[in-house]
C-alpha cells in the first residue's frame, strides 16, 4: 500500500501543476479584485505542496498494510474489471440504443460475469431491468429515460 | 408564539396525503438502500433523486429526507445480522449488535435500535425546532467574511478528523474545491479549466461525482468480497425485556444529548456522535469487560446517538447551508436541484416550505418507527437475495440518476470516472468525505472569499477585524493543530469517513 500512496501523491501532484499552468492563464486580479485564476491557483499551489509533502511523509512511515495488494486476485478483478466494462458499454450505448436495449445488454451479460447461474432468474431480470424499469421511470415517475434509433 | 404558528402550518402542509405518502415511501426506499450491501446512504440518496424529479420541491426534500433517514437505519440491520455496517455510522453497533444476534437477540437489537433513533430523532427535531429560526435570524447578519470563516471551519473539521493523515485530509478538500472551479467562474462569466467542452461549462454535476465516489465505488469495493453470511437469529421477538429495557434508557437518552450537540457542529461526521456514545457507555458502564459480548446499551446508545444527529445535523443546513456530511452534502444537492439554496434566506423567502419539512421530519421518524418494528423479517429477507442481482440493479439505478438529471451521457461517464477514482481511493484509505463537502462548498467559499477581498479591495485584514470571523479561524486553526500534533483519539480519526 505504501506504493499506491506515493503513486497517488504523484498522481496529484501532477494534477496540480496541471491545474497551476491552467489558472496563470486566467486573469488572477482584475479592477474589481480577485479574478477567475485567483482561488484555483492559490489552491492548486497548497495542493502541490501537500502532494510533495505526502510523497515524503508517505516514504519516511513504516507501510501501514504490508502485503496488501493494490490490485485484487483474478477472480475478483474479473468482477470488478466487468463492472466498469459494461457500464462503459452502456453509457457508449445508451443514446444510441436507448435504455430498454442497453440495459438488456448490460444485464444479460453482467450477471453471469458476476456469477449468477439460473437462466429463468436472470432473465426474469434482464426483462424487468429493461423494460420493467422503463416503463416505470418513463411513464409512470416521468423521468426521460432516451429511446434509441429503433424506437424502442 | 410566531415559530409555533409556522410550525403548525408546516404539519398542516406535511401532514396532507401526498406528503405523507412521500414521506412513507421515501423511509421505505431508504431502508431498503441501507440494508443493500455496497449501499450507503450517500450513494442510496444521491440514486434516488430521480424518483423526486417531477414533485413539488418540499415533497421532493420530505422523500429525500426520509430516505436519509431509513438508509441510516437501514444500515444497523446489516451490522447486526451480518456484522458488516450498511453505512459507516453503524461500524460500532457491529460490536455489540452481532454479538446479540449470536446469542439469538437479534430481533431485540434491531428493536431497541428502533426505539432508541424515534427517541434521539424526535427529541433532536423539537431541538431543532427551538434552534432553528434564532439561529438563522443570527446568519442573516453574517457578512461574506463570516461566511468564509464559517465554511472553512467546517471544511477543516472534516478534513481534521478524516483518516490516518492529516496531509491525506487536505489534500483531499483541495482536489473537491478544485473540482467544484471547473465551469463558467460565478462572478464574472469567465470558463476555467473546460477544455473548449460545452458539457464542462456547468462544471462536473455533483450528483454524478458522489455517486461515483460513493455509489460505483463502494459496488466496486463490494465486488471483489461479495460473500456474506447471514447469522440466524431470533427476529419474531423485536421488543427488549425488562432488564433489557432498563439498561438501554439512560444510553438512549445520553445518546440524544451527544448526537444532537455534535449534529450541531457542522463538519462532524455521523460516526463521531457513535463512537462517543458507546465509548461514555462503557466507561460508565459497571461492568465495563462485558462490553463486546452483546450488551444492549452498546447497541441503545449508539444508535440514538446516530438518528439524534442526523436530524441535528439538519440544523446546520437549514440555518446556515453547510452540510455537516457527505450525505447532507447530496440533501443540499437536492435543494439547489430544486430551485433552493438551504441556509437562512430559506427561513425569510420559503417559510411555509422549511416548516413543511421540518414537521415532516417528525413524521419521518414515527413512520420509521412503525415500519421497522414489524418489518425486520422483511428487510433481513432482503439480504438473502444473491449479491450479482443487488449489484447489477445497483448499477442500473446509478445510470439512471446520473443520466436524468441532466439527460446527458457525460454524466455517466463522469459518474464511471469518479467510480473508479472512488474505488482506487478507498483501496487506500484515502478519505473521501472532505473531497465531497468541498465539492459541494467549493463555489460559495470561492464567492464569499471574493466578495471579502472586493469589500476590503483585496485587504485580506478584513479576515482579522471582524469579530465572528477571528473565532472561527481561530478554531479552525486549532482543529488543524490538534490534528497534526495527533491529539484528537486516533479511533476517531480512523472511523470518522462518513
Amino acid at each position: 500500500m505504501k506504493r499506491g500512496w506515493i503513486v497517488a501523491s504523484l498522481v496529484f501532484l501532477a494534477l496540480f501543476c496541471a491545474t497551476i499552468w491552467q489558472s496563470v492563464s486566467l486573469p488572477l486580479l482584475d479592477e474589481l479584485g480577485p479574478g477567475p485564476g485567483f482561488f484555483p491557483l492559490w489552491l492548486a499551489g497548497i495542493g502541490a505542496v501537500l502532494s510533495l509533502l505526502l510523497v515524503i511523509e508517505t516514504a519516511r512511515a513504516p507501510d501501514p498494510s504490508p502485503g496488501e495488494a493494490l490490485i485484487p486476485a483474478s477472480d475478483a478483478l474479473f468482477r470488478v474489471a466487468s463492472v466498469v466494462v459494461m457500464l462503459a458499454v452502456g453509457a457508449a450505448l445508451l443514446d444510441w440504443l436507448g435504455w430498454r436495449l442497453t440495459a438488456l445488454i448490460v444485464t444479460a451479460v453482467l450477471l453471469p460475469a458476476l456469477g449468477a447461474r439460473s437462466p429463468i432468474a436472470i432473465a426474469a431480470f434482464v426483462l424487468a431491468a429493461s423494460f420493467g424499469v422503463f416503463h416505470v421511470f418513463y411513464y409512470w415517475l416521468k423521468v426521460p429515460l432516451p429511446i434509441g434509433t429503433f424506437g424502442i | 408564539m410566531e415559530t409555533l404558528d409556522h410550525l403548525l402550518a408546516g404539519f398542516a402542509a406535511a401532514l396532507s396525503f401526498q406528503n405523507l405518502a412521500f414521506a412513507l415511501a421515501g423511509c421505505i426506499f431508504g431502508t431498503l438502500v441501507g440494508v443493500l450491501p455496497g449501499v450507503g446512504p450517500a450513494a442510496g440518496t444521491a440514486i434516488l433523486i430521480p424518483l423526486t424529479f417531477n414533485l413539488d420541491p418540499a415533497g421532493a426534500i420530505i422523500m429525500l429526507s426520509a430516505i436519509y433517514y431509513g438508509a441510516m437505519y437501514g444500515g444497523t440491520i446489516t451490522s447486526v445480522l451480518l456484522n458488516v455496517p450498511g453505512e459507516a455510522a453503524s461500524v460500532i453497533t457491529c460490536i455489540e449488535g452481532y454479538q446479540m444476534a449470536r446469542k439469538g437477540r437479534g430481533g431485540a437489537a434491531l428493536g431497541i435500535a428502533a426505539i432508541g433513533s424515534f427517541i434521539g430523532g424526535t427529541v433532536a427535531v423539537i431541538a431543532l425546532v427551538v434552534v432553528a429560526a434564532p439561529l438563522a435570524a443570527l446568519a442573516l447578519k453574517f457578512g461574506p467574511p463570516e461566511f468564509f470563516a464559517l465554511m472553512l471551519f467546517g471544511l477543516c473539521l472534516v478534513t481534521g478528523l478524516a483518516g490516518r493523515s492529516l496531509i491525506a485530509g487536505i489534500l483531499m478538500t483541495v482536489a473537491g474545491l478544485l473540482i467544484a472551479m471547473i465551469g463558467i467562474d460565478p462572478t464574472r462569466g469567465a470558463p476555467r479549466f473546460t477544455f473548449g467542452m460545452p458539457e464542462l461549462y456547468d462544471g462536473l454535476g455533483f450528483i454524478p461525482v458522489v455517486m461515483g465516489l460513493f455509489g460505483i465505488g463502494e459496488i466496486l469495493a463490494t465486488a471483489e468480497k461479495p460473500y456474506r453470511e447471514i447469522v440466524r437469529t431470533n427476529l419474531r421477538d423485536v421488543m427488549p425485556n425488562a432488564e433489557e429495557w432498563k439498561a438501554s434508557m439512560g444510553a438512549i437518552w445520553r445518546g440524544t444529548g451527544i448526537g444532537f450537540f455534535l449534529g450541531l457542529i457542522p463538519g462532524v461526521g455521523s460516526i463521531i456522535p457513535t463512537f462517543m456514545s458507546y465509548i461514555l457507555e462503557k466507561r460508565i458502564s459497571k461492568h465495563p469487560e462485558k462490553f463486546g459480548t452483546g450488551l444492549i446499551e452498546g447497541v441503545a446508545g449508539p444508535e440514538t446517538a446516530n438518528n439524534s444527529y442526523a436530524n441535528a445535523a439538519m440544523v446546520p443546513l437549514l440555518t446556515l447551508g453547510i452540510p455537516s456530511s457527505p450525505t447532507i452534502a447530496v440533501l443540499m444537492g437536492a435543494f439547489i436541484i430544486n430551485g433552493l439554496t438551504p441556509g437562512p434566506f430559506l427561513f425569510t423567502e420559503k417559510p411555509v416550505l422549511v416548516w413543511t419539512i421540518i414537521a415532516s421530519f417528525f413524521i419521518g421518524n414515527v413512520i420509521l418507527l412503525i415500519l421497522n418494528l414489524p418489518l425486520v423479517g422483511l428487510w433481513a429477507k432482503i439480504l438473502e437475495v444473491p449479491y450479482q442481482y443487488i449489484c447489477v440493479g445497483t448499477v442500473l439505478f446509478c445510470m439512471i440518476g446520473a443520466y436524468s438529471i441532466n439527460s446527458s451521457v457525460f454524466d455517466i461517464w463522469v459518474m464511471l470516472g469518479f467510480g473508479v477514482i472512488g474505488y482506487l481511493l478507498r483501496k487506500l484509505d484515502f478519505p473521501l468525505a472532505p473531497a465531497v463537502l468541498g465539492l459541494i462548498l467549493g463555489p460559495q467559499l470561492e464567492k464569499s472569499l471574493r466578495t471579502s477581498l472586493e469589500m476590503s479591495a483585496g485587504d485580506f485584514s478584513i479576515f482579522f477585524t471582524r469579530p465572528i470571523t477571528v473565532v472561527l479561524l481561530v478554531l479552525s486553526a486549532l482543529v488543524l493543530l490538534v490534528s497534526a500534533l495527533n491529539l484528537a483519539p486516533s479511533q476517531l480519526r480512523e472511523a470518522s469517513e462518513d
